[in-house]
């Protein structure tokens, strides 16, 4: 019983000096900030983007499949409203796939499939947000973001990652999710997430994030280089986007089911 | 050479018995290192082309190891609470460390892909569980609705459903199971039925029963032994030579198989229990001639000397013969199987050194007194037995033509029911029919799609082939093929995601349950697939250029002639439909890996019973210096191996791996009785010259030693018919059946051939006396 209780004694002292030193260390910002902050730079960047994406799945035995897309996206507000438009130049036999996003902050995505072998738009259910992405590493939360509030974050500390000052942040999920529990690593100066790590249902680690490279483009610091990998299974995704732009002024129809059929041949070259 | 060494060890006993006893302990203390193998893969050889290829499958198509958590309720499960619990049990097993989280197949963690009002969806069957009647309906919809799913987690009478459980090592098996039982305990009713299944499962108990096998059974049979010593020497310190002997052996040769690195198969498990009634064969000679000779020479050394000197040459070849026998297993195929035939030889040779060492040298320490005391008594009460054994031997003397013709007969008989033999085996068996294993495995296949997996692999030669709706049509159809027939349960494949896919995308029209017609479609189908799921939820059924497609054929039953019968279906309708060009079909999986050694058990061991028929031949021909004695030698021990494989065959008894293994091992132990009776009678006949005077003396002290024997050998074994394992209670029963034979073939045919041609066989003596040899 007495160890127990010098153990608790000491762990708060410990973490009384810990916070202490953080809030000398940063203005103030809580965890959560942080997060809300991070969301906006990775996945609100710019009032609209394009990018040319390349997405190689590669397997334990280092077998890759490639995905070739390109990205168009379009905020309606920022940290609210999106919609995305993906067009897919390969694997070949789904050349002319198109697959079209609403996101709405409070409600279920609207999604739909352009299956061009059958001339089918199909609209697709997304209560399914932890599906992986086209067969990668990705979920589709992954790719859109998930909302601040459906977690409850702490501040871990401050830590370098490539010379880089980085707030760490853990976020456990609120109700069932798809991690148990989510380690970021924050570029204070920009935002963005540099490192996630994902723990699963039996606390262990199994999916880790990273951004291998990080480009200034129009001003906008974007991770154009990422990869993300299933520490269990040894499956790993390496994204490279190319092409990147940003404030484009993409009208809205791009976004509707006539373009899915025929697909904007001025942002898809 | 030997004699020399028998007046050594009889000058110092206690010496002799010292050195051997450090040496025992250098063997002794390898015994912790002791590592157990259960992997019934391990019956072949790393390297043979099947294993290879089953090892590149399962890697290829991430097949992990499975165990299977059948939950059973006799209302149905389709109720609230079942429900919920089912889905509780479900989310606490995915806590596990050590299981595969995103491969775990159940009710809770699987995607059904559905369409509902023009909206494809994909949603797992049960995320939320179903509260109200309509609820229910609705999962239960879902569930029959989907053809993939009925036989594998939810039984067609909605009695039972079933969570597979994939995991990362399977060296973890025996605590993730412990942890599975627990949480299923935990939160069912009582009157709910759980059953684990699966490989490892059966593997972990098995090498528990193992264990046992050799911590209890092996002591069990050597107390029976010494009790059956007891009562043929009727004299407490009679039992110390032949054990120490046995238990040296076993020692050695245990000490030996762990120090070299060997692991412990279900073969050399039963090695103890083999060596310890071979290992005191001789010992019984000796003891019943020193007990024969003792109150005549009255010196327990010159005794000794007397003793051995006649048995020299018939103990070192019936060790050398039985050894032959075991390593004569090494001409198999199977890894197992060659190190047991190899160690219980090398054991066999270690218990004939104790015979010419620790034997003597423990008799030289006996009591005198006793001995004096114990032979007054033992005059008169073994009477009875000796009128009997004389008895017998008049038998089979004077009705040497009907022996021989019914020999015939039955020789004939013999073969008949020879080839009346099934050649059949199922590990699962292994267990008795009321083990825990085989009454989930039992309980398993009555409501699943079967618990027996075999894989059909379809390779291509490029990449993407898999795609041609050719390929794809045609493993539809195969499936198809396979699933009429009966032992086949459910098969699964790429195909039935694609054609489920487009059966979905046109709004559940069952004109689109089948395969499409264009590349096109297969491919984007297969793409929408990959956005609904897990990257690996297709790694099962095709590989990660699409170049090979993986055929699950789960089938009811894992005997190897089911899975014959299915292999040769197979080829017939691969024969009327050919393979779309390009495309190679293959077999692999574990009932069919298991059909493989099967078929390589029988041809090895037909390898090695002819191989060691030779050998024995030969070593016969030169011990008697005669190539007719040498076939006559062999003639006891034909008969009975043939009519012991009759019975198997007429009886209806599959010839599994325990049954071939005996063959074998019963030609090595059989020939022992003709050795010692056909030394005993060239040694008589050099003294009597008269072939009634011989069988007379024939029918005493000689038969009284191949009595002993043949009780020891085939009592010793009977032990094993305790054991919760079938292949040690096949073997158990079915050697003492044979040793049981042979001792009658060797004791009614040999005098019956001796009567008749005895005269013309053996030679005149150079030198007359009785117990000499040395004749050349």
């Amino acid at each position: 019983m007495k160890l127990i209780k010098l153990f608790f004694v000491v762990s708060l002292f410990f973490l009384a000096g810990f916070g202490q030193r953080l809030s000398f260390a940063e203005d103030n910002l809580s965890a959560g900030d942080i997060i809300a902050r991070s969301r906006l730079a990775f996945y609100y960047a710019g009032d609209d983007g394009r990018a040319r994406v390349t997405m190689e799945l590669i397997n334990k035995a280092g077998q890759k499949r490639v995905r070739e897309l390109t990205m168009l996206r379009k905020d309606y507000a920022e940290g609210g409203e999106q919609k995305y438009f993906t067009y897919f130049y390969q694997p070949a036999d789904v050349k002319d796939t198109t697959f079209m996003v609403y996101k709405y902050p409070d409600k279920d995505d609207d999604r739909w499939l352009f299956i061009p072998a059958i001339n089918l738009v199909k609209r697709i259910a997304a209560n399914d947000k932890y599906a992986s992405f086209v067969g990668s590493d990705f979920t589709y939360e992954d790719i859109s973001g998930r909302k601040p509030d459906e977690d409850t974050h702490g501040l871990l500390g401050k830590e370098q990652i490539n010379g880089k000052n980085c707030f760490v942040v853990e976020s456990m999920p609120k109700s069932a999710a798809e991690y148990t529990k989510r380690i970021s690593w924050i570029e204070a100066e920009n935002f963005l997430p540099l490192k996630e790590e994902f723990y699963d249902k039996q606390n262990e680690l199994y999916r880790r994030f990273e951004a291998i490279e990080v480009k200034d483009i129009s001003g906008i610091a974007t991770i154009t280089k990422r990869v993300m990998k299933n520490i269990k299974t040894g499956h790993r995704t390496e994204v490279a986007f190319q092409e990147v732009e940003y404030n484009l002024g993409i009208e809205d129809d791009v976004f509707s089911e006539r373009y899915l059929r025929r697909p904007p041949l001025e942002w898809i070259r | 050479m030997l004699s020399k060494l028998t007046k050594l060890v009889t000058g110092f006993p206690k010496t002799t018995i010292a050195l051997l006893l450090v040496v025992s302990v250098l063997f002794a203390i390898q015994f912790p290192k002791i590592k157990i193998d259960t992997d019934p893969e391990n019956m072949l050889e790393q390297n043979q082309p099947e294993r290879v290829f089953y090892d590149k499958v399962k890697k290829e198509f991430g097949i992990n190891d499975l165990l299977v958590a059948g939950i059973v309720d006799e209302k149905g499960i389709f109720s609230p609470d079942t429900l919920k619990r089912i889905a509780q049990a479900t989310d606490e097993i995915l806590k596990i460390k050590g299981v595969i989280i995103e491969d775990v197949v159940s009710l809770r963690t699987s995607d059904n892909v559905t369409s509902e009002d023009g909206t494809l969806t994909v949603k797992r069957f049960m995320d939320d569980v179903p509260q109200s009647p309509e609820e229910i309906e609705r999962l239960r919809n879902d569930l029959f609705g989907n053809p993939f799913f009925v036989d594998k987690i939810i039984s067609a009478d909605a009695k039972a459903t079933s969570i597979y459980i994939p995991i990362e090592k399977k060296d973890q098996s025996y605590r993730i199971s412990k942890e599975i039982e627990t949480i299923l305990k935990k939160e069912l009713l009582p009157e709910q039925k759980y059953y684990l299944a699966g490989l490892p499962v059966a593997e972990d108990t098995f090498g528990h029963e193992m264990f046992v096998q050799m911590g209890i059974t092996a002591p069990l049979a050597g107390f029976f032994i010494m009790l059956l010593l007891f009562l043929i020497f009727r004299m407490g310190i009679a039992v110390v030579p032949p054990m120490l002997d046995a238990m040296l052996s076993v020692i050695w040769t245990m000490g030996l198989l762990i120090g070299l690195g060997f692991t412990v198969h279900i073969m050399s498990s039963m090695i103890p229990i083999f060596l310890m009634p071979i290992a005191l064969l001789d010992d019984i000679h000796i003891l019943s001639g020193f007990f024969e000779r003792y109150p005549e020479i009255k010196d327990k050394r010159k005794t000794i000397i007397a003793v051995m000197k006649g048995l020299y040459r018939p103990m070192f070849f019936t060790s050398l013969t039985s050894a032959v026998g075991f390593s004569s297993l090494a001409l198999a195929d199977i890894p197992p199987v060659r190190i047991f035939g190899l160690f219980v030889a090398f054991g066999i040779m270690a218990a004939w050194l104790f015979t010419n060492t620790v034997v003597p040298a423990i008799i030289m320490l006996m009591n005198e007194e006793k001995l004096e005391r114990f032979f007054e008594k033992r005059q008169k009460k073994t009477a009875r037995f000796n009128r009997m054994l004389e008895a017998f031997g008049r038998f089979s003397f004077h009705r040497s033509r009907a022996i021989l013709f019914i020999s015939l007969l039955i020789f004939i008989a013999g073969i008949i029911g020879i080839y009346r033999i099934r050649i059949n085996d199922n590990p699962v068996k292994w267990f008795k029919p009321k083990h825990r294993i085989r009454v989930a495995d039992n309980v398993m296949n009555k409501f699943f799609g079967g618990t027996y997996m075999a894989y059909l692999t379809a390779e291509a030669e490029k990449e993407d082939e898999i795609k041609r709706p050719e390929v794809m049509a045609y493993l539809d159809k195969l499936q198809g093929h396979l699933e009429a027939l009966k032992i086949v349960g459910k098969t699964s494949s790429v195909a039935d995601i694609v054609k489920r896919i487009n059966y979905v995308l046109h709004g559940e029209d069952k004109n689109f349950d089948a395969v499409p017609e264009s590349r096109q479609e297969i491919g984007q189908y297969l793409f929408l697939f990959s956005m609904t799921g897990d990257p690996n939820d297709l790694d099962n059924f095709l590989d990660y250029n699409f170049q090979k497609a993986n055929i699950w054929v789960q089938m009811k039953g894992g005997e190897n002639a089911d899975m014959r019968d299915v292999e040769q279906s197979l080829s017939g309708f691969m024969r009327d439909n050919p393979v779309p060009a390009g495309i190679n079909i293959r077999w692999s999986g574990l009932t069919y890996i298991n059909k493989v050694w099967q078929n390589l058990m029988v041809r090895g061991m037909l390898k090695a019973v002819l191989g060691s028929f030779w050998i024995v031949l030969l070593l016969m021909a030169i011990e008697f210096r005669s190539l007719w004695i040498g076939l006559i030698s062999m003639l006891p021990l034909t008969l009975a191996i043939i009519l012991s494989y009759s019975l198997v065959g007429f009886i209806g008894k599959d010839y599994d791996m325990p049954i071939a293994v005996c063959s074998a091992l019963a030609l090595g132990m059989a020939i022992d009785f003709a050795i010692h009776y056909l030394q005993r009678f060239k040694s008589a006949w050099q003294e009597f010259r008269d072939i009634e005077a011989v069988n007379r003396f024939m029918s005493g002290e000689p038969y009284r030693a191949i009595m002993g024997n043949a009780i020891v050998i085939s009592l010793g074994f009977l032990p094993l018919i305790t054991s919760t394992l079938t292949p040690y209670v096949t073997v158990g029963t079915f050697f003492a059946l044979l040793m049981f034979f042979s001792t009658l073939a060797t004791l009614i045919l040999l005098p019956a051939i001796m009567r008749l041609w005895g005269r013309f066989l053996f030679k005149a003596p150079v030198l007359p006396g009785r117990g000499l040899n040395e004749t050349n």
